[in-house]
């Protein structure tokens, strides 16, 4: 286990030594390419959207002064505050449709993009979401991508290693059943779970917005299981991870991509040191200007990035890139992106898998006193 | 497991019997449902949590902000029923001017503190678990459940024993006959509603505290279930309310124990079906506040 903070050190002197890139003239230079971003930047996932609004600020900035090169083109992310309701969305989606935006990037959840892509798609704009994490988001639609890896393929990673560093052998899961993310993650981590043959001695559900999981967690505890899977988004997992210590809950905690916010502990309080989480990216790494990201993000808005932030970076990396090559309409982009080849970015050497999804490999993180620390 | 399920009942339970007697209490005085009081519930848990952040103690800023909120639920009497009573609109109009305040005042908390959550300063010492038997809690735990029985033990007897208890309680008698024996009607319905309030923003600030969560949308969380309580236990019935919500904390949590999470609310509300069949008046009957 490396410690965040060496690795920050390293990347803070990365970002001072970096040189700064000089724009190139592509085919589509002097042309315009709004990026239109549906954020939940306030409500119960502003913990999220916030940091995704933040990423394509950068990202804008860089594009101006040519650290991020889109090879001329007048490539802008117009950020929209969806606050985290669905209705929102949709009206912001309708939107971009009509705007003359070439390229939707977004929502932040899973259960939002189900209820709006399809806009998007009757309108032929292409949709690169940089936080659904559910199965089947890229099947919507042939022009629906995504940078952000799914649970299905983060999950099993997380269960590998958990089992073993901590040898369980039975589990106990619980998670909200009126969500999509949350739901995937329960058939995800139990179907990892089920491979190897980890019996769950106990399964409990919560609904969105709920604060009360005592309840729960006290059966929980009656069943004494090795290890418990939180399928949350960051309010509710906060809650339980907190009220579970607060119980005298022994077992280890882990979880999906809800989890992965470096408030967590901020929130949660000492309850959450130890749990593990699933994640696509770790602040440490030092591809595609990753150190620099970290070390300019961490500058502008005083408080480092997490992989919200890093995905919508690598979305905008991506598009810059695109735009190089002269995409700039919608099914420029729709065909560029189906054919990419591998792009550097803050999350690593990066392409689409052909039926749209990221392909990438995931790591492991667990969450300490301040912040997280990467299971090798 | 269960006496500790039996405590995580009696926790939930005393908060929904605090939000749920604000409720009944106006109810049995003017036959009106509030629908503004999770509003007033929400907007004190935020000012509780600004003293608190600013260094006021908790307790203090507990106390302001049921004085805040008893002040907001006056305020909320002069705009939203006081115009109307006087034109004797029935009981639908106030209803649905109730629910106009309700939004108005959610639009200006969320205007001023935005739609995130937020959080009281981190007390550690409240957060450390003790145990009694198999039953583990936290100083926090306790002092909330005490301080929702002795906020109900004081209202019991400001009914019972006070010359204000006595006048709300002949007011919900007969609003007639009570005027016609000098009492003040509307200073009688301001003070009513002062009460009210103040315990509905008391549990709001609870509740904050207890989950660590101050949001917006909290007065919605607990408002159907503070209706619910208030019905079950027989509407305008001060005890009843307290019995409701003790009702429904237990049921809530012995159906996660015993059927499973996914039938919580189904089994809730089906049992209170069940007993609404058995008795329609609810437990304790229709306008039990002028026995108090």
């Amino acid at each position: 286990m490396r410690r965040v903070s060496s690795l920050l050190a390293c990347a803070a002197l990365l970002a001072l030594v970096a040189p700064v890139m000089a724009a190139t003239r592509g085919p589509a230079a002097g042309q315009t390419l709004k990026a239109g971003v549906i954020a939940d930047v306030t409500g119960a996932a502003g913990v999220y959207g916030s940091v995704q609004r933040n990423a394509y600020e950068l990202a804008n900035e860089d594009i101006r002064s040519g650290l991020l090169d889109s090879g001329g083109v007048n490539l802008t992310f117009s950020v929209q505050d969806a606050a985290t309701d669905a209705n929102q969305v949709a009206n912001l989606m309708q939107r971009f449709t009509t705007d003359g935006s070439a390229i939707i990037l977004g929502p932040t959840l899973s259960a939002e993009a189900f209820k709006t892509d399809p806009i998007a798609v009757k309108a032929n704009i292409p949709i690169l979401a940089t936080s659904n994490t559910a199965d089947g988001i890229t099947a919507q639609g042939p022009c629906v991508f995504r940078n952000s890896l799914s649970e299905a393929q983060v999950v099993p990673a997380t269960v590998d290693k958990t089992a073993a560093m901590w040898k369980y052998k039975t589990a106990a899961i619980i998670y909200g059943d009126d969500n999509a993310f949350t739901k995937a993650d329960y058939d995800i981590f139990k179907a990892a779970l089920d491979k190897r043959n980890v019996k769950i001695v106990d399964v409990e559900t919560f609904h969105t917005n709920d604060v009360d999981f005592q309840a729960q967690l006290t059966k929980i505890k009656s069943k004494s299981p090795d290890v418990i899977v939180n399928g949350s988004l960051f309010p509710e997992a906060t809650k339980i991870i907190n009220q579970a210590g607060k119980l005298g809950l022994k077992a280890h905690m882990m979880g999906g991509n809800g989890l992965n916010s470096p408030k967590m502990y901020e929130v949660a309080g000492p309850n959450a040191e130890g749990v593990v989480v699933g994640s696509a990216w770790f602040i440490g790494g030092q591809t595609g200007g990753n150190g620099t990201f970290v070390a300019r993000y961490q500058k502008r808005f005083g408080s480092l990035p997490d992989q919200f932030a890093a995905q919508a970076y690598a979305a905008a990396q991506i598009i810059a890139s695109l735009a190089r090559e002269g995409n700039v309409t919608p099914a420029a982009l729709c065909n560029g992106m189906k054919n990419l080849k591998t792009v550097q970015t803050v999350l690593g050497p990066y392409s689409f898998e052909p039926n749209r999804d990221a392909r990438g490999a995931p790591v492991v993180l667990q969450i300490v006193k301040d912040g997280f620390a990467s299971l090798k | 497991m269960l006496s500790q399920q039996i405590a995580n009942g009696l926790f939930l339970g005393a908060v929904y019997a605090l939000f749920a007697i604000g409720y009944t209490l106006v109810f049995g005085v003017l036959d009106i449902l509030n629908l503004a009081h999770a509003a007033v519930f929400m907007a004190a848990a935020f000012v509780a949590l600004v003293l608190n952040a600013a260094g006021v103690p908790l307790l203090a800023a507990l106390l302001l902000a049921m004085f805040f909120a008893g002040m907001l639920g006056i305020l909320v009497d002069r705009v939203a029923f006081a115009p109307l009573r006087r034109r004797n609109a029935g009981t639908l109009v106030p209803l649905i001017s109730s629910i106009g305040v309700a939004i108005i005042i959610e639009a200006t908390v969320r205007g001023v503190f935005g739609i995130d959550e937020r959080h009281f300063p981190r007390t550690p010492a409240a957060s450390v678990a003790l145990h009694a038997g198999s039953i583990t809690f936290t100083a926090l735990d306790v002092a909330i459940f005490a301080t929702a029985l002795v906020l109900m033990a004081v209202l019991a007897y400001v009914m019972r024993a006070t010359a204000l208890g006595r006048n709300i309680r002949a007011v919900a008698e007969d609003r007639v006959a009570a005027a016609l024996l000098g009492i003040d009607l509307e200073r009688t319905i301001a003070l009513t509603f002062f009460i009210a309030s103040a315990l509905g923003g008391a549990a709001g600030v609870l509740v904050g505290l207890q989950y660590d969560s101050v949001t917006t949308s909290m007065g919605s969380r607990i408002e159907l279930r503070g209706l619910a309580v208030i019905i079950l236990g027989g509407m305008g019935s001060i005890t009843g309310a307290v019995i409701g919500g003790f009702i429904l904390g237990a049921v809530e949590t012995l159906s996660i124990a015993y059927v499973g999470s996914q039938w919580r609310d189904a089994l809730a509300f089906g049992v209170m079906f069940l007993i609404l069949i058995l008795r329609p008046t609810g437990i304790l009957g229709k306008r039990a506040l002028r026995s108090a």
